[in-house]
């Protein structure tokens, strides 16, 4: 229900919103052509969206619905690869004319905003010790907003402060920089572009298919998505680019799609096993925390603080984890933060639906012990779901909330834990 | 993959089929065992070569009777490209087969674009290299050559005497490219090697003219027996083909050449007179036997066909008063003389050729019939004067033709003489066409000729009108829609603006601000929402020159321009090739680029805007026929009084192909995805719209046939958004893309639908007998 709740809702704000505005903006309409009416979009009739039930009630449908919206979400492939956990990826985004658009009921500069801000925290969320740059396309020029480093915080400062847009977009300006900030990133960590185009032209000042040859030379990996078309430019970077992972380019139906074709690159990539077979050690420093009595400057920002942590070789402090001390260029990380990457390595398997026709004889849910509904009268009836998900290791029933818990935060499965496997 | 239809084992190439093709294939098939003409209209980009190849290849390698096919298309690159289908199909037989079988298949096509010969190829003119090798290859060049003298000769040509006549090439599949570059390594000449392989090929491919146009068909293509299989693609234009080969169009200055040419003709008539008077002799006694005997040399070098078509010849001795060399050229003189004299009124006239006729009679006393043996006088003529530069007579084998052929037709064709070339000049540049009316004439030998006769396009609706206009009956007609796994193309309807003024191209309400305002608009909106490639067609040039001057000044160019390279096509090829180069390239490196192009033009007639090269195409307005042509308006009342076609029907059938074609420009193939938008408040209309061919009405949604532009423009984004998500082949799979195995389980069932409907018409039998 909610879904569809929310979004009832805020077409009726947008329409009040209209209302209230109406006069003034068919004013402005003759001065600012970029702006299109709600009314000129497509009709949303979510009443046809719901269908009733063999008993005309909606209940159960919407329930349904609910639940394959979150099942899609949850079926990843899970074969274990090899990932680049330490990732070193450049953001761009679309500062052009074509932002302006408000096909989402937002405009899309504030929709990109606000992906953009989630997608930092969730990447740096699930690949702490990664580094990001964003830069931003304007009248055709690149601008770098921040420069490489792992601070999710300063990100996300930068891009709020991001106000106009104009001019056109360009490809090649962008991936130009991208590829300069890239370049000399050390082997072990991956070199990845993530590029949210909104424009349907890119006008770039030379030859955009040598700019292509030399991202390949370099390992750059480029991630576009598409806010209004298939552009054919951009599928072919990101063809000639990924030579592993398909999809790389996405076009965005809904907000919500949008959203989620962000959130996937922050899943890391699988190494190219051609390429980068042989393992190499990295620095790296586990310092440990320590409370002072009397503050002292971080080395990081020079403000004073109570505490942090001493960079195990040069006993620099810090204030937060992870950096690159200031000093002497290690990399400070905690334990933790590689156990968060980890879970990537080595997936949760999907766990499969049971069907009646399986027969199960679990009542209660394993993990929170909700229980289950009861089996139909007929025992072949495929209509209704048995709202039953077994761990295929552990063979244990879970309901569909402990599923998309296990999956997207625990990544463990508390069956497996339990018998101590 | 391997399949039966009936009892014939079908070797397809690929190992998927759409469900089209395979249903094409049948029908196809039936009509090749019950002979006839078959008229099949098969969505563009659907494999329609490869399906006809790899049906009618299995057909003749398993029926004994081994019947040739002649697949006739229309451009050089289509030939090409159906000759690389053909090789890669027999690579595919020998694989599977495990053995080669013996099969000759090749290409043919001008001169121009196989010559070998270091300065031969080199001209530009097509007909001036046609002369040029034949003054280098020509029976009597050779004769000379034996006998001592020093004539320069074609080395390519000459070597082609050392093989035996029927095996001048191995088997194999030989594609344009091949054969030339065979023909370099071996120092053959390709042009000739083709020609005299023709006979003894499986397969030939070329140019509709080699069959239709009677000047070249009598000379390329008399010699295919009478069971060959005739397959004329992209045949939506055949019934101008057939007009155009049997027209003429005499200007002052082609005149002015003809007298001159005459002229040397004379030169060339006396002093051989003088020095080897025996010759003139010679042809003279030939020409009081007959006809025929002249006839009897190789005519492969002959300096032209007779223009007529062959059953129309008259077989009897030429009349006495042209038989002397120079009664002949005094008689041409007349002739031409005459011509310049009607063309200095300066007044329209359109008369048949009875009442032509008569009036060249009444002023200088020339008869019907030496007028139509002209042609054949004229080749015997400069056969016998061995006159081998005959590029300059190009304007004299025009007027003869003419002659020819206005003494030999008398229904079916109009002349129509026009002083000025517009209808506010004022210094006059006079013409005189004489242009056949009725299509039927020229296609009606083929018919005759041969046993089974395929149509087919990818937009021949309605498929009732050519059968009217050419006149046969059909065994076969269908038009296929298209089974696809997404809808992946939109036509849309756009009946007005905005503003909700009514669009459309009609002549009166063309010019109109609001009019031109809003079909701006169009371009604008569509160029802002189009990715990569947006192509718009326009009625005319005319038409688009003015509506881009007034864009001009509106300021939508410079909107456009924002988003999009604007390129425009010209009457000029040269000018229009650079500008589609410039279209590709903006296109691919993701500038993106608008073109706009005309209806007939080459552009609509020839050039694929396949994935990114066209995401959209708008049709502006309706491809109307300029209706003021007086040509058009003879052969309206033509088609009117014989064939009872209304002129209206016409002239809509007419733009609704031209309309079909533009809009099946940007789709080639179920992977592809393309906007179509219709921009005329009269496409609205259901006459017009169901004379659109199946597979686009198909998917025309009642809610898309009149919407405003807004609407369309919220239409199509959603649209450009679907496609753009993930689709791979495997989604097809089953629904527009079929395994074998989904073929077997298609031909079980429709052998027990077919088994159930038999029962059940044999229980009606006693009621209705006529409907089995």
């Amino acid at each position: 229900m909610n879904e569809n709740q929310k979004s009832f809702d805020s077409d009726k704000s947008e329409s009040e919103d209209e209302q209230k505005n109406g006069r003034v903006k068919v004013r402005s309409r003759k001065t600012d052509d970029n702006e299109g009416y709600t009314w000129e979009g497509e009709y949303q009739r979510s009443w046809d969206i719901v269908q009733e039930d063999a008993e005309g009630s909606l209940v159960g449908v919407i329930a349904g619905l609910i639940q394959s919206g979150k099942r899609k979400r949850l079926l990843r492939d899970t074969t274990p690869l090899q990932r680049g956990i330490i990732r070193h990826m450049v953001l761009v985004l679309d500062l052009s004319n074509s932002m302006e658009e408000r096909d989402f009921h937002h405009k899309r500069f504030d929709l990109q905003i606000k992906y953009a801000s989630e997608f930092v925290l969730e990447f740096f969320e699930q690949n702490p010790i990664s580094q990001l740059s964003i830069i931003g396309v304007m009248d055709g020029i690149a601008h770098r907003i921040t420069d490489l480093h792992g601070n999710p915080q300063s990100h996300i400062q930068k891009l709020k402060s991001l106000r106009d847009c104009s001019g056109n977009f360009s490809l090649q300006n962008a991936l130009e920089m991208a590829r300069a900030s890239l370049s000399h990133i050390a082997s072990h960590g991956t070199r990845e572009v993530l590029i949210i185009f909104g424009s349907i032209l890119s006008s770039d000042p030379g030859d955009i298919f040598k700019t292509i040859d030399a991202l390949v030379h370099d390992s750059i990996r480029v991630r576009i998505v598409g806010l209004a078309a298939e552009v054919a430019i951009c599928k072919e970077i990101c063809n000639k680019t990924n030579s592993s992972t398909k999809n790389a380019y996405g076009v965005v139906i809904s907000e919500q799609h949008f959203r989620e074709l962000l959130l996937e690159s922050t899943i890391p990539p699988a190494t190219d096993s051609a390429k980068t077979t042989d393992a190499s050690l990295v620095m790296m420093g586990f310092p440990s925390k320590v409370v002072e009595q009397l503050p002292s400057l971080c080395a990081c920002h020079s403000i004073p603080s109570r505490g942090g942590f001493h960079c195990p070789r040069c006993k620099a402090k810090v204030c937060t984890l992870p950096i690159e001390c200031p000093s002497c260029s290690l990399v400070l990380i905690l334990s933790t933060h590689l156990a968060r990457s980890y879970h990537h390595l080595f997936p949760l398997k999907n766990w499969s639906e049971i069907p009646w026709s399986a027969n199960p004889k679990s009542t209660h849910c394993f993990a929170c012990q909700l229980p289950f509904p009861k089996p139909p009268v007929s025992p072949f009836d495929e209509s209704t779901s048995s709202m039953r998900y077994a761990c295929p290791s552990c063979k244990n029933h879970f309901c569909l909330d402990c599923d998309v818990f296990a999956h997207e935060q625990l990544h463990e499965c508390y069956g497996c834990q339990c018998s101590g496997n | 993959m391997k399949f039966y239809i009936d009892d014939l084992p079908i070797l397809f190439p690929y190992p998927r089929i759409y469900p089209e093709q395979y249903q094409y294939m049948c029908d196809l098939k039936h009509s090749l065992d019950a002979g006839g003409i078959a008229l099949l209209e098969m969505p563009s980009g659907t494999g329609k070569t490869i399906s006809l190849l790899s049906l009618i290849v299995s057909y003749q390698q398993h029926y004994p009777e081994h019947r040739k096919l002649i697949y006739c298309s229309r451009t050089m690159s289509e030939i090409d490209k159906a000759l690389a289908e053909l090789k890669r199909l027999m690579a595919y037989r020998t694989s599977q087969l495990g053995y080669e079988e013996p099969f000759l298949g090749l290409g043919l096509t001008s001169r121009k674009n196989l010559c070998l010969h270091p300065s031969v190829r080199r001209e530009k003119n097509g007909n001036v290299v046609d002369a040029r090798c034949r003054s280098l290859t020509a029976g009597f060049v050779r004769e000379q050559r034996l006998a001592g003298m020093d004539v320069p000769t074609c080395e390519f040509h000459d070597n082609l005497e050392d093989l035996e006549p029927h095996s001048l090439i191995s088997n194999g599949v030989w594609t344009l490219d091949d054969i030339t570059e065979y023909g370099e390594k071996t120092t053959r000449c390709p042009y000739f090697t083709v020609r005299r392989m023709l006979p003894f090929c499986n397969v030939i491919i070329y140019s509709y003219h080699y069959l239709l146009d009677p000047k070249i068909a009598e000379r390329v293509s008399r010699e295919l027996s009478k069971d060959c299989i005739v397959v004329f693609d992209e045949a939506h234009n055949i019934d101008n083909v057939c007009i155009e080969s049997l027209s003429i169009d005499l200007t002052e200055s082609s005149l002015r050449k003809a007298s001159k040419s005459i002229l040397s003709l004379e030169q060339k008539v006396n002093e051989v007179k003088q020095s080897d008077s025996k010759k003139l002799q010679d042809e003279y006694q030939k020409l009081v036997r007959g006809l025929q005997d002249a006839n009897a040399a190789n005519d492969e070098d002959q300096f032209m066909a007779n223009p007529v078509l062959p059953e129309d010849v008259l077989k009897e001795a030429v009349p006495g008063n042209i038989r002397r060399a120079e009664h002949f050229i005094a008689f041409l003189k007349r002739f031409v003389e005459y011509l310049k004299t009607r063309m200095k009124v300066l007044h329209v006239i359109a008369e048949t050729p009875t009442s032509f006729l008569q009036h060249v009679k009444d002023i200088t006393f020339i008869d019907k019939k030496p007028l139509r043996f002209c042609a054949e006088r004229l080749t015997s003529l400069v056969r016998a004067l061995q006159i081998s530069l005959v590029e300059d007579f190009h304007s004299l084998q025009q007027v003869v033709a003419f002659a020819t052929l206005v003494a030999t037709y008398e229904r079916g064709f109009i002349l129509i003489l026009e002083p000025f070339e517009t209808e506010n000049a004022t210094v006059p540049n006079p013409i005189l066409r004489f242009s056949c009316l009725d299509a039927s004439i020229a296609i009606k030998p083929v018919f005759e000729r041969f046993r089974s006769v395929i149509i087919t396009s990818g937009t021949l609706s309605p498929l009732d009108m050519y059968p009217k206009m050419l006149q046969f009956n059909t065994v076969m007609q269908e038009s296929y829609g298209m089974s696809l796994a997404r809808n992946c193309f939109l036509p849309m309807v756009v009946t007005r603006g905005s503003d909700q003024v009514a669009i459309s191209s009609k002549f009166e309400a063309r010019n109109d601000p609001s009019v031109v305002r809003n079909y701006g608009n169009i371009l604008v909106e569509f160029s802002k929402i189009t990715p990569d490639g947006l192509v718009a067609f326009f009625p005319s040039y005319l038409y688009l020159e003015s509506i881009v001057s007034s864009w001009q000044s509106m300021g939508i160019l410079d909107e456009v321009w924002k988003y999009k390279l604007i390129l425009v096509e010209t009457p000029d090829p040269h000018e229009t090739t650079l500008a589609l180069e410039t279209y590709r390239a903006a296109c691919s490196n993701g500038r993106g680029a608008v073109l706009l192009s005309v209806a007939r033009g080459k552009v609509s007639e020839g050039v694929d805007f396949d994935h990114h090269y066209g995401r959209a195409v708008i049709m502006f307005g309706i491809p109307y026929q300029y209706t003021e042509s007086r040509v058009l308006k003879a052969r309206l009342e033509f088609l009117r009084d014989t064939y009872q076609i209304r002129e209206a029907d016409f002239l809509t059938f007419d733009a609704m192909r031209h309309a079909a074609q533009c809009l099946g420009r940007v789709l080639r193939g179920k992977d592809d995805h393309g906007i179509m938008v219709l921009a005329d408040k009269r496409y609205g209309r259901s006459d017009k719209r169901t004379k659109l061919p199946k597979w686009i009405q198909q998917y025309i949604t009642e809610g898309a046939t009149n919407l405003s532009t807004d609407m369309s423009l919220a239409l199509a984004k959603k649209f450009l958004r679907t496609m753009a998500q993930p689709f791979t082949a495997s989604d097809q799979e089953g629904i527009s893309w079929w395994s074998l195995d989904d073929l077997l389980i298609h031909q079980k069932k429709a052998l027990k639908s077919a088994a159930i409907e038999q029962s059940k018409h044999e229980d009606e039998m006693d009621i209705d007998v006529v409907e089995t």
